[in-house]
């Protein structure tokens, strides 16, 4: 029996990276993957956590209905990026600091 | 409209009219002002033919004459109760004489200001509005009116001095603010605590009438300045402290030593017509206060503190006429010489004796007289040359014959010579001052026989300075160049010097002309001072 | 002439008065030629000493006329003010308007030529006015204002040529002398006035007037309710004879009279011999009861002193004038000392019989001065033309000036059947008779009159001797015989006119005694000192007989040939020619030290009281800087500071705000943790 603590740290390992990612890499996509790897991370607490549910496997529902919407998420954010390209030539979010102002 | 409101509003009205009168006109603005100053002239000659010698005034309103009383401001303060200032004009003995004074010195003053070139529109506005401030002080009964007025007279006179005068006229100008301005602040602080004392018996509201604050009654119980409450401040009576703060007040602007510094700086700065209004009305605003204000309205201060008052009047004699002994500049001669006449003023009415106080009165009409004439022969002279320094001059008598009798008739007559007003004036304030011992122990009998060596100072000034500038064969400074341009006085001049001369030669052979004037007003006065 | 009423008489009093003010004004104001006016003036005066002789006629021993009239009023008194003509002004009525009208008719000459005559008649007019005023007024206010315009105008006349430095020099130190003077006379008002509350002569001065009424007890004086300290009766006598003393140019206050030399001759005859320097005597008689004893002491050893003095100093001068002044100077301290000793009839006496030879004298040094002057003129010589060691033998050319002036002296020394004789005597002995009343010291006053009057003798025989014996000295000093003419007719009838007054007849008709004299017999106050037959006989016999013995020596010295001893380097001698160095000391020590206080006082204004101001002036500058600073400094420094520390704040947050979308995220997440770990701690603790 794998104990709860080997999946919380998987997760963390994942948010981690997804959290490095999102913050350090010069590339959209790149972020748009980091967000994933946080995403899964959370979903896969969601599952580790439904063995301790009193209800039936509500973790998993959880997590099939996170993973639809991820999917769901990804196709917008791609959308995003696709017209930040077509507007500043560029999807380096460095180089778009359009907020400051 | 009474007189009273003609005389103060009428040079107003003449001053904004030469405001709208064009540029263009400006040679012809002087004829405005003089027809303003005769007009006024008339109204006052009239007033004083018509006076009634036998209305007293002093403290009660029944006995002023032209009296105008219009309730001006009144305003709700609440728990502070109701503010009555009043348009409250009347005169009576003290202060007729003075609108009579006023006019003929503004009538001289304008005549010597006829060659003045600079920016005329502003000078002619803004003397007229001194010749309104002025009427209005002598006839206000208001104290609140009279602060007013009181004010008013500076503006005009820092102006006229700040830029018509010579050359450290700023200075001077500067100077003669400030120290009547010190006096006149705290003279305010005065009036508000007057204002909350008094109330109008007619009304129950606390005023500014200045009759009802000379009638102890009026005074509500336990309030600052009440008589029978005695209160205190810093442990000195509150009566006290305001009479000093009134007197000082008015006695920088009589001048009195050691107050008077502003008075010869601001005398040889001023351009000649300024220097006659100061020397012939405004000193005697000074000695018009002591006694409206001063005396009757702090009668039992008045009596406390008359041997100080007495002493100042005797130093300022002595110390005005010794410094006008060391002058070279003829006109600061005779600014120090009008510290020393006017220490009779104050001699004769710290005597509280009816030959005293008419002495001081007479004194101070005659001296406005004789000021003026004397401030007008230094400006013939500094007008001429434009220099005045008495060694610069020497044997003037021979080129300026006339204005040499001219300057023997000023000078004798303001040293006392029998037959002009000064003579009379000088010898009652001091026989008044004499009596004092007797009649009513105020002063001690040596202040008049030390007050009288004055008049053999003043002869020694005056006949010295006779003697350097116009005795002996002509040597002028300016050599020949001087003696083309010192040409004698001309018909204007003779006319406004002789119109002095004879008004001080007039009163000084009928003095009844004056006394009889002031005669009940100033036994009134007597009497209110010792009821109390 | 008895049908004259009291109306009219004061009336024509009046009149007489005020026409010589009528000639002043009206020479003046009424423009014509610089030499207008003689006739007028004339005119003038010798109606005015007609009524004059009308009125004397009329009030001489008779009823006093007194009238009055309100002048003005002032508190409660009613100021009044009249004519008083008793017999003492009545006689100073006439001598004064006779001696004015013989000076102006000498004057038409005299000042012959002169080119502003004008003025000379308009002030003699002014003069003769405030003269008569001050004789016939009742009221000592207005006695004070004619004492001082008789001072203004005798101020005019000395300063008449005001080109010349040393007349207006001497006209300034008259005018202050007398202004010094004045100050007593005030004093003495202010102190009457105090006590009886009028000024009225008659009611104060007459028999049984107010101060007869007043008495003293203990320390205090009391009048009906009115009292004040004894001394003050004292003093208000002194106050008034203080008057008179420079009136009257009595030490110390004598100065002024010399000096006042430089005026005209005429005028120094009318105003400083015979009229004006009487007025001091003149104003002693009329109020005389105020004076007690104390103060009468006074007077009479300032009376002796100056007569003696005076007479010291009339021995070496060489001014012909001077020598008269100085004379003038001791006759009236003769008449003082007859006032102290209570001789007040023959002062007066002697007032009148002065006023006549004084006059005469003077007149007389007039026409020889005249004559000089004239020389000096028409030949353009260089000499001082009053210098008595420059004339000499002047009775041949000028034989009635001479006789006239010699009768003249005669009646100054007081030698027999002459005016002076009378009077002088009377003095003496009178004042003799005092002294042997009040005891031995007193005796030394007689005693300094006696010498002052031997030297009088001495010093006039010396005047006489130098100025019209022997030869004229100018032809030595310029080596040529000049000659001089007698005076022109109008002065010399004036001369001859005054010369018949300096003899006895008119005065009294025993040349030997003066108690019959009529002036003596008709003034009302008698001395009550006994009488001392011995001194009647004795004393003018004395007094004549050293006369005569000094008027010989006096020809031996300086008659024929001079033969004088020198004295000239001996002490005595300067001090006498120096005038006791008087007028050093007063220059020294009351015209420097005046000055000198004036100048203290003026640099003790600019700098101790406008000091002050300046200073106080500079304290609110100061004030004001600090105030500003600390304005700028500390309260706007607050505001500022809370700005700036806003602003540095501002600035360094600014730099957070990079608008990169990945800093706010890692600053959210940092947040977050801090959150969590602060979080953690805190449950922790």
């Amino acid at each position: 029996m794998i104990p709860l603590s080997h999946y919380m740290l998987i997760s963390a390992a994942l948010f981690s990276i997804g959290i490095y990612a999102v913050l350090s890499k010069r590339n959209a996509i790149m972020i748009l993957i980091g967000i994933e790897f946080m995403l899964n991370a959370a979903i896969l607490n969601f599952v580790a956590f439904s063995k301790h549910d009193k209800f039936a496997a509500s973790g998993q529902v959880f997590a099939l209905f996170a993973i639809v919407l991820a999917a769901a998420a990804v196709a917008v954010s791609l959308a995003i990026i696709l017209n930040v390209y077509k507007y500043y030539k560029t999807i380096d979010p460095t180089k778009i600091d359009k907020l400051r102002d | 409209m009474s007189l009273l409101s003609l005389l103060i509003f009428l040079p107003i009205v003449a001053g904004i009219l030469i405001l709208l009168l064009p540029s263009a006109w400006q040679q012809r603005y002087k004829y405005v002002a003089l027809g303003a100053v005769l007009l006024q002239m008339l109204i006052s000659a009239y007033i004083y033919i018509n006076f009634d010698n036998t209305l007293s005034g002093i403290a009660d309103q029944s006995t002023f004459q032209l009296v105008e009383r219009i309730p001006w401001i009144r305003l709700n303060l609440g728990a502070l109760g109701n503010l009555e200032i009043d348009y409250f004009l009347g005169i009576d003995g003290l202060s007729m004489p003075f609108l009579v004074l006023t006019s003929l010195v503004m009538l001289v003053a304008l005549l010597a200001s006829w060659d003045i070139q600079k920016n005329l529109k502003g000078y002619f506005a803004l003397f007229l509005l001194l010749d309104c401030a002025v009427m209005g002080v002598f006839s206000a009964l208001d104290f609140f009116l009279f602060y007013i007025f009181y004010e008013l007279m500076l503006l005009p006179l820092y102006f006229l001095i700040g830029m018509w005068g010579g050359v450290r006229r700023e200075y001077a100008a500067i100077k003669f603010f400030l120290y009547t301005l010190l006096g006149s602040v705290f003279m305010l602080l005065v009036i508000i605590g007057l204002y909350f004392s008094v109330t109008d018996p007619e009304t129950g509201g606390h005023t500014f009438n200045m009759l009802h604050m000379m009638n102890p009654a009026n005074y509500a119980q336990d309030s600052i300045f009440s008589v029978i409450a005695g209160q205190e401040i810093f442990g000195v009576s509150a009566r006290l402290l305001a009479f000093i703060v009134l007197f000082v007040a008015f006695a920088i602007k009589v001048p009195i030593v050691p107050l008077h510094t502003w008075l010869p700086d601001a005398h040889v700065e001023a351009p000649t017509p300024v220097s006659i209004i100061l020397a012939g009305v405004l000193l005697k605003i000074g000695g018009y206060g002591i006694l409206r204000v001063c005396l009757s309205i702090f009668p039992d201060a008045a009596i406390q503190s008359a041997w100080w008052l007495g002493l100042i009047g005797v130093a300022s004699i002595l110390y005005g006429a010794l410094n006008a002994l060391a002058q070279r500049d003829l006109k600061r001669l005779i600014a120090y010489s009008s510290i020393s006449h006017m220490g009779f003023v104050l001699l004769g009415i710290a005597s509280a004796t009816s030959e005293g106080i008419s002495g001081a009165m007479m004194q101070m009409i005659s001296h406005g007289f004789l000021s003026s004439m004397l401030f007008f022969l230094v400006g013939v002279i500094y007008e001429r040359v434009h220099n005045r320094e008495i060694p610069n001059f020497r044997g003037l008598a021979l080129i300026m014959p006339r204005y040499t009798v001219f300057v023997m008739i000023a000078f004798f007559a303001s040293l006392g010579l029998p037959g002009f007003s000064a003579f009379i004036a000088e010898a009652f304030s001091l026989i008044g001052a004499f009596n004092s011992q007797s009649i009513n122990g105020l002063l001690p009998r040596w202040m008049a026989v030390a007050g009288s060596v004055g008049i053999l100072l003043g002869a020694s000034y005056l006949l010295w300075t006779l003697q350097r500038m116009f005795f002996g064969e002509t040597r002028l400074w300016g050599g020949d160049e001087w003696k083309a341009k010192l040409t004698d006085v001309n018909g204007r001049e003779v006319f406004a010097l002789t119109s002095l001369a004879l008004m001080s030669l007039a009163l000084g052979i009928l003095p009844s002309l004056a006394f009889d004037k002031m005669n009940a007003s100033v036994l009134e006065l007597i009497q209110l001072m010792n009821i109390r | 002439m008895d049908t004259f009423t009291k109306e009219t008489i004061s009336l024509l009093a009046l009149i007489a008065t005020l026409l010589p003010l009528f000639s002043f004004a009206g020479i003046l104001l009424v423009p014509g030629s610089r030499d207008r006016g003689s006739f007028f003036s004339i005119l003038n005066i010798a109606t005015s000493l007609l009524i004059s002789v009308v009125i004397f006629l009329n009030v001489w021993n008779k009823q006093p006329i007194h009238q009055q009239f309100d002048w003005f009023i002032i508190g409660d008194w009613r100021f009044k003010i009249g004519i008083l003509i008793n017999n003492l002004s009545a006689l100073m009525l006439l001598l004064i308007s006779f001696i004015a009208t013989l000076v102006h008719v000498y004057s038409t000459k005299y000042m012959e030529g002169d080119p502003y005559i004008f003025r000379y008649w308009a002030y003699l007019g002014l003069f003769c006015f405030s003269m008569f005023g001050l004789v016939i007024t009742d009221n000592l206010l207005l006695l004070y204002m004619f004492w001082e315009l008789v001072g203004f105008s005798s101020y005019l006349l000395i300063g008449f040529w005001f080109t010349r430095e040393t007349a207006v020099q001497a006209n300034k130190k008259a005018f202050l002398m007398n202004r010094l003077g004045d100050l007593g006379f005030l004093t003495g008002i202010m102190i009457v006035f105090s006590q009886f509350q009028t000024l009225d002569v008659n009611l104060l001065f007459s028999e049984g007037g107010f101060f007869k009424r007043s008495l003293v007890q203990g320390d205090l004086w009391y009048f009906s309710s009115n009292h004040m300290p004894a001394v003050w009766l004292t003093i208000a006598g002194l106050a008034f004879f203080f008057g008179a003393t420079a009136k009257s140019a009595q030490f110390p206050l004598h100065t002024w009279l010399p000096d006042a030399m430089e005026g005209p001759t005429s005028v120094s005859s009318l105003i400083h011999a015979a009229t004006m320097v009487a007025a001091g005597v003149f104003l002693i008689a009329r109020i005389y009861p105020i004076f007690n004893p104390t103060v009468l002491i006074v007077i009479a050893s300032i009376g002796a002193f100056t007569a003696f003095m005076a007479a010291t100093i009339a021995l070496t001068q060489n001014d012909i004038k001077r020598i008269l002044a100085y004379s003038t100077i001791s006759q009236l301290g003769f008449m003082m000392l007859a006032m102290g000793v209570g001789a007040v009839a023959p002062a007066i006496f002697h007032l009148v019989t002065h006023a006549f030879f004084k006059c005469l004298l003077f007149l007389a040094a007039g026409a020889v001065i005249h004559e000089l002057h004239h020389l000096k003129d028409k030949k353009g010589l260089d000499f001082d033309h009053q210098d008595i060691r420059n004339m000499g033998g002047l009775r041949k050319f000028m034989p009635i000036t001479f006789i006239t002036m010699l009768l003249a002296s005669l009646a100054l020394i007081g030698l027999p059947f002459t005016s002076g004789y009378l009077s002088k005597d009377a003095i003496l002995i009178q004042s003799f008779e005092w002294a042997e009343s009040q005891g031995s010291i007193a005796r030394i006053i007689p005693y300094t009159a006696l010498f002052a009057s031997w030297m009088t003798a001495f010093y006039v025989a010396r005047l006489i001797f130098k100025v019209f014996f022997g030869e004229l000295r100018l032809n030595v000093l310029f080596g040529q015989a000049f000659s001089l003419h007698e005076a022109p007719v109008a002065m010399k009838s004036v001369l001859v006119v005054l010369a018949i007054f300096c003899l006895f007849p008119l005065f009294s008709l025993n040349p030997f005694h003066a108690s019959h004299a009529w002036i003596i017999e008709g003034l009302p106050y008698f001395s009550t000192t006994p009488t001392v037959e011995s001194y009647h006989i004795l004393i003018p016999a004395v007094v004549s007989i050293a006369a005569i013995i000094l008027i010989l020596i006096g020809y031996k010295w300086y008659g024929k040939n001079e033969k004088a001893p020198d004295y000239t380097k001996a002490a005595v001698f300067r001090f006498s020619q120096e005038q006791w160095y008087l007028n050093r000391l007063y220059k020294v020590m009351f015209v420097d030290s005046v000055l000198g206080l004036a100048r203290t006082a003026f640099s003790f204004d600019r700098t101790i009281v406008d000091g002050i101001v300046n200073f106080s002036g500079k304290i609110i500058i100061v004030l004001s800087a600090v105030s500003e600073w600390l304005d700028r400094k500390v309260v706007d420094g607050l505001v500022n500071g809370v700005a700036s520390v806003a602003r540095t704040i501002g600035n360094f947050v600014r730099h957070f705000q990079t608008g990169r979308l990945q800093h706010y995220l890692l600053f959210m997440i940092l947040i977050l943790l801090t959150f969590f770990v602060l979080k953690y701690f805190s449950q922790a603790i």
